[in-house]
């Protein structure tokens, strides 16, 4: 009855250097060349972009840093958790975006990335590359690009700018 | 001697019935194993199992099946379920240890108002059990 079938394999065994982070008691992975910085709350400042833009309620705070204007992302929010305890913030690089973090734990490599099982038809294909097992914990891998989608980033420009039209009108 | 005409399936319990699914879509019986969840919105999934290395979906259909009331389920057929892309292992939650049975009757018509993933009914010593397609069932539950 045990049939062998084969199985997709996990994708090129390069080794990747990801940091391990947690929101809400679940671990994620993030790869470690898409964070700049990882770094405390201060310096955020509230943001809001009031009813103009629900699809943004995600987007908490923002960071000046060396003249960048950063989006910081609640990812209990992202991930559709319960609201955490955040501490930490990682600041992402190529995208002006920030996510807030319960913690962060160490960097480590993986060696295997496995594709999000077909099953999963939802939101959280765009959530994550692909999943991890780490110390035989499957943990995901997360897409860093989609904590503020190029489709946000035009949201957002042009929230931002009724915003300032209706200011200055 | 396996007759010609017998086939062969996987026997699984869900609380008090028990149904059955064709034993070439089944992959392995497998004991209970650790689930593992991670946040995600696909409702008819309820986490994942690591088998021998390989990462299994777990999609519980007992509330389909037998209702909200199925007790307890500790043990897991894994089938091997097309999905829009090909097969996938996919890891069912049952409710004790699964038997294998191979019958050489034609199984009977489902009833008419039978759920389409209803696809026959087994005679099977003093009862009925009826036959379950899992590629069927789960695209529906996938599709809520």
């Amino acid at each position: 009855m045990r049939h062998k079938r084969p199985q997709p394999p996990p994708s090129p065994a390069s080794r990747e250097d990801v940091i391990l982070f947690s929101v809400s008691g679940f671990k994620f992975v993030i790869a470690a060349g898409a964070v700049h910085e990882i770094r405390g709350l201060q310096g955020l400042q509230p943001f809001s972009l009031g009813c103009i833009s629900v699809q943004l309620a995600k987007l908490k705070y923002t960071l000046e840093r060396s003249g960048t204007t950063y989006f910081v992302v609640d990812a209990a929010f992202h991930f559709r958790l319960t609201p955490s305890h955040p501490s930490r913030l990682l600041i992402l690089r190529n995208i002006p975006a920030a996510v807030l973090v319960d913690s962060t734990d160490r960097m480590m490599g993986i060696s295997a990335l496995h594709g999000l099982p077909q099953a999963f038809t939802h939101e959280e294909r765009g959530w994550y590359r692909g999943l991890a097992v780490m110390d035989g914990d499957v943990v995901p891998v997360v897409n860093h690009n989609a904590f503020l989608s190029k489709t946000e980033q035009e949201t957002l420009r042009e929230s931002l700018g009724r915003l300032q039209g209706a200011t200055a009108g | 001697m396996r007759a010609e005409h017998e086939k062969s399936y996987v026997l699984f319990p869900l609380g008090e019935e028990r149904f059955a699914v064709p034993a070439e879509a089944v992959t392995e019986l497998a004991r209970p194993d650790q689930l593992q969840t991670f946040p995600h919105c696909t409702p008819s999934v309820s986490g994942v199992l690591l088998r021998r290395g390989k990462i299994v979906p777990v999609c519980d259909v007992a509330s389909v099946l037998v209702g909200p009331e199925a007790p307890a389920r500790k043990f897991y057929l894994i089938a091997n379920c097309q999905r829009e892309s090909g097969k996938e292992w996919t890891a069912i939650p049952v409710t004790g240890e699964c038997e294998l049975t191979s019958v050489s009757t034609e199984p009977e018509k489902p009833a008419p108002r039978a759920p389409s993933y209803i696809t026959g009914v087994l005679a099977i010593g003093d009862g009925t059990l009826k036959i379950v397609d899992l590629d069927k069932l789960i695209t529906m539950e996938a599709r809520g």
